[in-house]
């Protein structure tokens, strides 16, 4: 199946056109030249394709995800698949012919809004790859704005996200230090972080100003901002996060949807596509791709970030989730999390387990077992059809709930995890 | 066209709080009902959630209608040069939602993702077959952020052989705006090489530039111009002899399927873009996939984790050897690899009618219309070519584009590369008809033709979009970049 | 060498001293018609020193960045922040409203080897012919 619709008697009506016995004449410039075909299996007709992928999926084992940290199993509505899946939207390219692309770009303004009520802030653009590098991005964006070669990262930052910060600022030169002093460019902080807990951080952000930092909150669960306080209140100059829980599946990681949004200030310094509302010559509202000298195409080796691609078309997804939840709806979301999360710790409270969660936390939290029986207790959960948790070590556990877990099965896992510490 | 925001409507979508229907059992009911988000700290809440309630009638009818003011690939003709925009098979759209590959959480138990770890395993074979390469990572999210991997591994491997002194990277003045963007994120400087009288890179300036300094080599081939780059071994062969790396963007590489192997050509390095080559949807910008090819004796540097193969059970491998790190949280755009691999699968060892397809439809559509427009390079062209309308005057590049949307046709790419004047950049792509090709050929005639005899008509297009054209200027200068809630007067 | 007199650089500045080796600067009416219609202007601070020829600006248009090069070496004492709310500005009125900086010239000698207004129109009438002439040129005329 390889979509070509040429016939041979239209191949060679082109070949005469342009002057040629065949395509290997015009391919004689290229050097080293393949002789023989290449050697990959197939090809496949369609049946065979669907029959060979759905045994490879079918190795793969769906659980009940007790666990979060970094990922969330949120419900999604149908209408996003089908929405989608519209080839308008799937298969357009990037808006750079406004008038070809008015679908993107309002879809684009819309979720640049959303993202910018829920967080607090200013301005937001059109997505990145995901949470981890926009929050590199923000590091990048804050070191070059302030002129300063430091990092500080507050301890509760997703441990894989710190990962890839370390990366990025490898290769630009940046230090991540656990000082706060003049050479910091930015003050990162998670909020709820890695272990679920909901910090008040005005205090930090007072800090990181003082120091002449840029104060940098980092959202990897989004629901969470249905209720609580948008950080770009108290004091963030950038927020970035991962908005797969808006309407994304889990995918084995990907693709998800980096956001980024800043104060005004900061506006020229924003990586990646955004778009601007405007009008055209008759008066007409529309959209188009703005502030374009910012990105790569223009300012090449000057601009902030190579950023290209984005996540364009989950961007569309979390923005058609976001309007079907609605107020209410997400709200609900919010708090069935917080229901079921705070329903399951008090249980296994009740068993014997010990919550570590020093502050009020929202989806996740920590559990410490008995000495020696939390891999145990994973892996009578997994051999249950459960995920039960992040393994934190030291029979520690990371555990999360959404509007997903079910209470029979969180019944299942108070049951479980009792017999196994018996 | 309203913006979402602007209804305010019931909104019926029910997600239940704490008693679930079919849990009849126990008292939950008066249990869950203590657990609100009212027993947080005041001071860790929000006021108030200014985001609007919708009816899914609406909103389903909001993002049907504001789709169909878009163009796609399922609509017409999509020539944009260097983007690749082939047929979005839809069977791998059915594939990727398999409930195995879309539902499963990235931190499952190893025994629970051995279907996708052996997809990823298998789809790094592949790739390793179709470019000659060793070993390939699939992290990155797009050609920018493989880019980007590269040279940080370009970075780390002169580290380790102590050679810092190598700060600078060659690219061609054809070269896209990436290249150079992701030389300055890692903080090497860019020299920029010149194109010779037949397209080629200059090949005596790049003798000259190839010093002791010089780390890496960014090369696009075929190029931005369309042009396979005749001397490609001799360039490899002396940035080899100079110590230093050479690097494929492997954008065009609808160009070179089953033809010819970028491992062969002299490259280290390469990425490939899934979204251009490999047909997974643009999504209008994303998502995409960059993954990043690699030598032997790079393979070390890759980020972690890596994908191998024991006793045919697949493992994530996060032994740190010389890893640059991670890029990402999690692995790589899953979703994507699902759809490049299934390609793959479907074209098999036919995938070379692919690449000779592509180059078959670039040359006859050059060749209509090569008469009417000037060719910067007289020479056969790969699988794009580049036109230049400067005879038309300044800004005729921009006024063709707006006018071809009349015709139906997306435009193609304009003003790239930067060293053409006027350009029109055009890649046909295999999976259309020569039909189109005819039609897209006439429609460009008949703009000549409109702009010798009317051209401020020309100007005034695009005339039959549900929009006319759009103030980019005000959008800059008085920028409007999302709704806000109205302020409540209190 | 007259006070107030105006002198251009060969990226298309223009540098006008006004007196005590203050001179006030910005781009050609050439240089703002290449570039087009201009949304942001990047000023540099004041109190930083650049060298003659070193980017000290940076002025977007739609399409386009471009840095704007020191025409003389100083210390910037002035910015001109009216165009930040209103970079046309420069479109409008490149030697008037549009003026960019005003630095204090720490080299006199530069000033006066900077083109002649007259040396200045002869220069660009050079570069339009130069355009008509040749095949492939970058779209805007400032040289890279």
């Amino acid at each position: 199946m390889d979509f070509i619709p040429t016939t041979d008697a239209d191949k060679q009506e082109m070949l005469n056109r342009i002057g040629v016995k065949s395509v290997d004449d015009l391919i004689q410039t290229l050097k080293p030249y393949l002789q023989d075909k290449l050697d990959l299996p197939g090809p496949l007709s369609e049946i065979e394709l669907v029959d060979h992928l759905n045994n490879l999926s079918q190795k793969n084992k769906v659980l009940k995800y007790f666990i979060g940290a970094g990922s969330y199993n949120h419900y999604i509505p149908a209408a996003v698949a089908h929405l989608i899946l519209r080839g308008e939207f799937l298969t357009g390219y990037t808006p750079y012919q406004p008038e070809m692309s008015q679908g993107t770009l309002q879809a684009m303004y819309e979720f640049q809004s959303f993202i910018c009520i829920l967080t607090g802030m200013d301005v937001s653009n059109g997505s990145l790859y995901d949470g981890s590098s926009a929050l590199a991005e923000a590091a990048l964006l804050s070191s070059s704005y302030k002129g300063r070669n430091s990092i500080f990262v507050s301890k509760g930052l997703n441990p894989e996200y710190f990962r890839v910060l370390k990366t990025y600022s490898q290769g630009a030169g940046l230090t991540i230090s656990n000082e706060l002093n003049e050479d910091t460019a930015c003050v990162i902080a998670q909020n709820p972080d890695f272990y679920g807990n909901i910090e008040n951080l005005r205090y930090l952000s007072g800090q990181a100003h003082k120091a002449g930092a840029l104060f940098v909150v980092c959202v990897v669960e989004p629901t969470s901002l249905a209720i609580l306080e948008p950080p770009g209140n108290y004091g963030a100059d950038i927020v970035v996060g991962e908005g797969q829980s808006f309407g994304l599946p889990l995918n084995f990681g990907g693709p998800y949807l980096g956001f980024i949004a800043v104060k005004n200030f900061l506006l020229k310094k924003i990586p990646g596509r955004i778009s601007g509302m405007t009008t055209d010559s008759n008066g007409n509202r529309g959209f188009v791709l703005t502030f374009q000298a910012r990105e790569q195409h223009i300012r090449r080796e000057k601009a902030g970030s190579n950023i290209t691609t984005n996540e364009a078309l989950m961007a569309i997804a979390s923005t058609i989730y976001l309007s079907l939840m609605g107020k209410t709806g997400l709200l609900n979301v919010a708090e069935s999390s917080y229901a079921r999360a705070h329903f399951l710790r008090d249980k296994l409270t009740g068993i014997g387990l010990t919550s570590l969660n020093k502050t009020p936390f929202y989806n996740e939290f920590v559990m410490q077992a008995p000495f020696g029986t939390s891999k145990r207790i994973l892996s009578n959960l997994l051999v249950n059809g459960i995920l039960g948790g992040y393994d934190l070590g030291e029979d520690k556990m990371l555990i999360c709930c959404t509007e997903m877990n079910r209470i029979k099965d969180i019944a299942s896992f108070v049951t479980i995890t009792k017999e196994t510490i018996n | 066209m309203k913006l979402i925001f602007e209804y305010d409507e019931s909104n019926s979508m029910h997600i239940p709080t704490i008693q679930d229907l079919d849990d009849n059992e126990n008292n939950s009911d008066e249990q869950m009902e203590k657990y609100t988000t009212s027993g947080l700290p005041n001071e860790l809440l929000r006021k108030e959630l200014p985001l609007p309630n919708v009816s899914e009638p609406t909103v389903v009818r909001h993002y049907t209608n504001i789709s169909q003011l878009n163009y796609g690939i399922d609509i017409g003709f999509y020539p944009l040069g260097s983007c690749t925009m082939k047929y979005n098979p839809r069977i791998n759209e059915d594939i990727a939602r398999f409930d195995g590959f879309q539902n499963l959480h990235p931190l499952s138990h190893e025994e629970c993702y051995q279907g996708s770890l052996q997809l990823m395993w298998e789809l790094e074979q592949h790739l390793k077959t179709i470019t000659g390469m060793d070993a390939f990572s699939l992290q990155a999210a797009a050609g920018a952020q493989a880019e980007l991997l590269g040279a940080m591994m370009t970075k780390a491997y002169f580290r380790q052989k102590s050679q810092t002194q190598r700060t600078k990277i060659i690219i061609p003045d054809s070269a896209h705006g990436t290249n150079p963007a992701t030389a300055s994120m890692c903080r090497f400087k860019t020299i920029t090489m010149p194109s010779d009288s037949r397209g080629n890179l200059d090949i005596d300036k790049f003798r000259q530039a190839l010093q002791d300094d010089v780390a890496l080599v960014m090369l696009t081939n075929p190029n931005t111009l369309g042009l396979f780059e005749e001397n490609i071994l001799e360039i490899s062969d002396l940035a080899h002899k100079n110590g230093t790396l050479m690097y494929c963007d492997g954008a065009n590489m609808n160009a070179m399927l089953g033809i010819a192997k970028p491992a062969e050509q002299g490259f280290d390095l390469m990425h490939l873009n899934l979204h251009k080559t490999f047909s997974t949807p643009h999504g209008g910008g994303g998502p995409g996939a960059g993954v990043l090819g690699v030598r032997a004796f790079l393979a070390d540097y890759l980020p972690l984790p890596r994908v191998t193969k024991n006793d045919g059970r697949y493992v994530f491998d996060y032994a740190q050897r010389k890893s640059i790190g991670t890029m990402r949280f999690c692995y790589g755009n899953f979703g994507t690899l699902v759809r490049a691999y299934s390609y793959i699968k479907s074209l098999g060892n036919s995938i070379r009618n692919v690449s000779q397809n592509a180059i078959l439809n670039a040359n006859y559509l050059l060749t209509l219309l090569k008469h009417d427009f000037e060719v910067p390079f007289d020479r056969s062209c790969a699988h794009e070519f580049v036109l230049s309308s400067k005879r038309f005057g300044d800004k005729s590049a921009l006024n063709i584009s707006k006018r071809l949307m009349d015709y139906g046709f997306h435009p193609p790419t304009i003003y790239f590369p930067l060293i053409v004047r006027e350009a029109l950049m055009i890649e046909p792509t295999e999976t259309e008809t020569k039909e189109t090709l005819v039609r897209f050929a006439s429609a460009l005639k008949c703009i000549a033709q409109e702009l010798r005899e009317k051209p401020d008509f020309v100007k005034g297009s695009p005339y039959t979009r549900h929009i006319r054209k759009l103030d980019e200027v005000g959008a800059a200068r008085k920028p409007n970049l999302r709704w806000a809630p109205p302020i409540h007067p209190d | 060498m007259l006070e107030g007199e105006i002198r251009f650089s060969k990226e298309h500045e223009w540098l006008a001293v006004k007196g005590q080796g203050i001179a006030t600067m910005g781009i050609s009416d050439f240089a703002q018609k290449q570039l087009g219609d201009i949304v942001s202007v990047d000023l540099p601070r004041v109190g930083s020193a650049y060298n003659q020829m070193q980017p000290l600006a940076v002025v977007d248009s739609v399409k386009s960045s471009s840095d704007i090069y020191s025409a003389a070496s100083g210390e910037v004492v002035e910015v001109n922040e009216e165009l930040i709310e209103h970079p046309e500005f420069i479109n409008h009125s490149p030697y008037d409203l549009g003026w960019i900086v005003k630095i204090k010239l720490s080299n006199m000698k530069e000033f006066e080897q900077l083109m002649s207004k007259e040396e200045y129109i002869v220069f660009i009438g050079e570069i339009e012919r130069k355009e008509q002439e040749s095949t492939d040129l970058p779209t805007n005329g400032r040289s890279k």
